[in-house]
């Protein structure tokens, strides 16, 4: 499902990543880990084709996302959901809108977006806070209203950066578990954290980064 | 998708409200400029063609003409080809003229005394001498000692093409340079309100949104803007009408008292509305396009 070869990514003289290949097969669930600046959210980046490689091919679904012209890159992160670090929710819209957006902008009816926003709500343990604005939500909420948004339309794949990073340890797990009930529909997770207690807890392959090199990777021990 | 991009649109014009209001006013004002313009031009326009067609000279007698030689010159004059009607004003019937144009010029003429202005000829020539040329021909040909001056439209009516000209050349470039100076103005206004909601044009496209998708609902928002624009421009430009009416046919009563102000065509209506649709389309566009090249 996904394959890097031989990727480079520099920002001007720095390295982000260096010579990195790997592939996830389908369906697997996978974390991306390593310290601070070690390459995990330019990696990610490069497989939502928000950045192109300085080097190398960066598969994603058969598509390659190294060298897609900009017109084709929606229809690449249509089948791609993302968990940002930020969340990246609207301010001004509600939870449902805000969950709804990735239904919108495929043109879906109002009906059925409302009918998949609330079942998704209720998937992330967020039923009936549709009309709620984000600003109202703690922050655990406002992460699962983002995994909400990167699932409600069925992605192929499912990236998260760092989705534990503001959460408590209650609330962390929780939220991974929402990601391996996602899996287990099909999807390919791939979640970048360096979280290593939930990696333990939940323990799948672990891809490692140090320096921008891919310097270590664990298979799963479930 | 239609639905969607609709309720975005009015959403936002209505989240947006004074910066659309701005956007919306830098197009009525725009529009407004640029109707008045036209309207100054195609009244212009048909004063030069009503002057074209009034093929008339004047020819004023010398003073010291006895009034029956002024009859003679009449009857000579009637007598030329190409004549059609010949008409003696005399210093009393012309006084009458002024005073019933000017009343305010009464006490002046009084003062002045009889025989301030000249007797004259009115000469009526046939349609087929409306060329400037021909006109100056005629006038050529009655060029006679005892007239002391020959007044005729066509030398204003060359003049005023000349100058008519060069109305246009300006008018073309002063539109060039409004339109530009509007459709900066406007995507200005826009990017504001582009820029107030960059984290949901930002989350658009990292869920898929396609370009056309994000820019379409600011296009409608524009072509709204300049719907609204160019109806304030249009209400603008019938006060102005009205305001010219009042006065310039005052100021001008003497050479435009028959002519009735125009307003503009239909059609010159309908292309104001379609600029101002273009101006606001143009500026959201442009806006929206330069916010988008900054996005990943």
């Amino acid at each position: 499902m996904i394959r890097l070869y031989h990727v480079t990514k520099t920002y001007g003289e720095q390295h982000a990543l260096n010579d990195v290949s790997f592939k996830v097969a389908k369906g697997e669930f996978c974390y991306v880990t390593g310290p601070s600046g070690a390459g995990k959210s330019t990696l990610l980046k490069l497989l939502y084709a928000a950045e192109k490689p300085s080097e190398g091919k960066v598969l994603v679904g058969g598509v390659d996302a190294s060298d897609l012209q900009a017109r084709r890159r929606p229809y690449l992160r249509r089948n791609i959901g993302v968990v940002f670090q930020d969340f990246k929710l609207i301010p001004s819209r509600s939870v449902g809108e805000n969950v709804g957006l990735a239904l919108e902008v495929l043109g879906h009816r109002r009906a059925i977006i409302r009918r998949r926003v609330r079942t998704v709500l209720s998937t992330v343990g967020l039923k009936g806070r549709e009309r709620a604005l984000p600003r109202t939500l703690s922050g655990g909420e406002q992460q699962r209203v983002a995994v909400a948004r990167a699932i409600v339309n069925d992605p192929a794949i499912l990236l998260a950066d760092e989705p534990t990073g503001n959460l408590d340890g209650a609330m962390a797990i929780e939220v991974i578990e929402i990601l391996q009930a996602v899996n287990l529909r099909g999807t390919t997770v791939l979640v970048a954290t360096h979280d290593v207690g939930l990696m333990d807890r939940f323990p799948y392959r672990r891809l490692r980064f140090e320096g921008g090199r891919l310097v270590q990777e664990r298979k799963c021990r479930l | 998708m239609m639905p969607h991009i609709l309720r975005r649109a009015v959403r936002s014009l209505w989240e947006n409200l004074s910066l659309n209001i701005v956007a919306t006013g830098v197009i009525a004002a725009a529009v407004l400029l640029l109707g008045v313009f036209l309207t100054v031009m195609v009244n212009l326009v048909s004063i030069t063609a009503a002057w074209e067609h009034d093929v008339h000279i004047s020819a004023y007698f010398h003073p010291d003409i006895p009034v029956e030689r002024r009859f003679e010159l009449l009857e000579q004059v009637g007598a030329m080809e190409g004549v059609e009607a010949v008409h003696y004003v005399s210093e009393q019937e012309a006084q009458e003229y002024l005073v019933s144009r000017m009343p305010e010029a009464a006490p002046v003429l009084e003062e002045l005394g009889a025989g301030v202005l000249p007797s004259s000829l009115e000469i009526t020539l046939g349609s087929e001498w409306a060329q400037p040329d021909a006109v100056g021909q005629m006038a050529e040909a009655l060029a006679h000692p005892e007239f002391e001056d020959l007044d005729y439209g066509q030398q204003w009516v060359e003049r005023f093409h000349a100058f008519l000209a060069l109305l246009k050349l300006l008018g073309v470039i002063m539109g060039g340079l409004v339109g530009v100076a509007a459709i900066f103005l406007v995507a200005n206004a826009i990017h504001l309100a582009v820029y107030s909601r960059r984290d949901e044009l930002e989350t658009m496209r990292l869920v898929g949104a396609t370009d056309d998708a994000i820019i379409a609902p600011f296009l409608l928002e524009g072509l709204i803007q300049g719907l609204l624009g160019s109806a304030v421009a249009l209400l603008g430009l019938w006060f102005v009408h009205i305001w010219m009416i009042t006065r310039l046919q005052e100021a001008l009563q003497l050479t435009l008292a028959d002519h009735s102000f125009e307003r503009l065509s239909m059609n010159l209506t309908l292309a104001l509305v379609l600029v101002g649709c273009v101006l606001g389309v143009l500026g959201a566009w442009t806006a929206v396009r330069r916010f988008l090249a900054r996005i990943p």
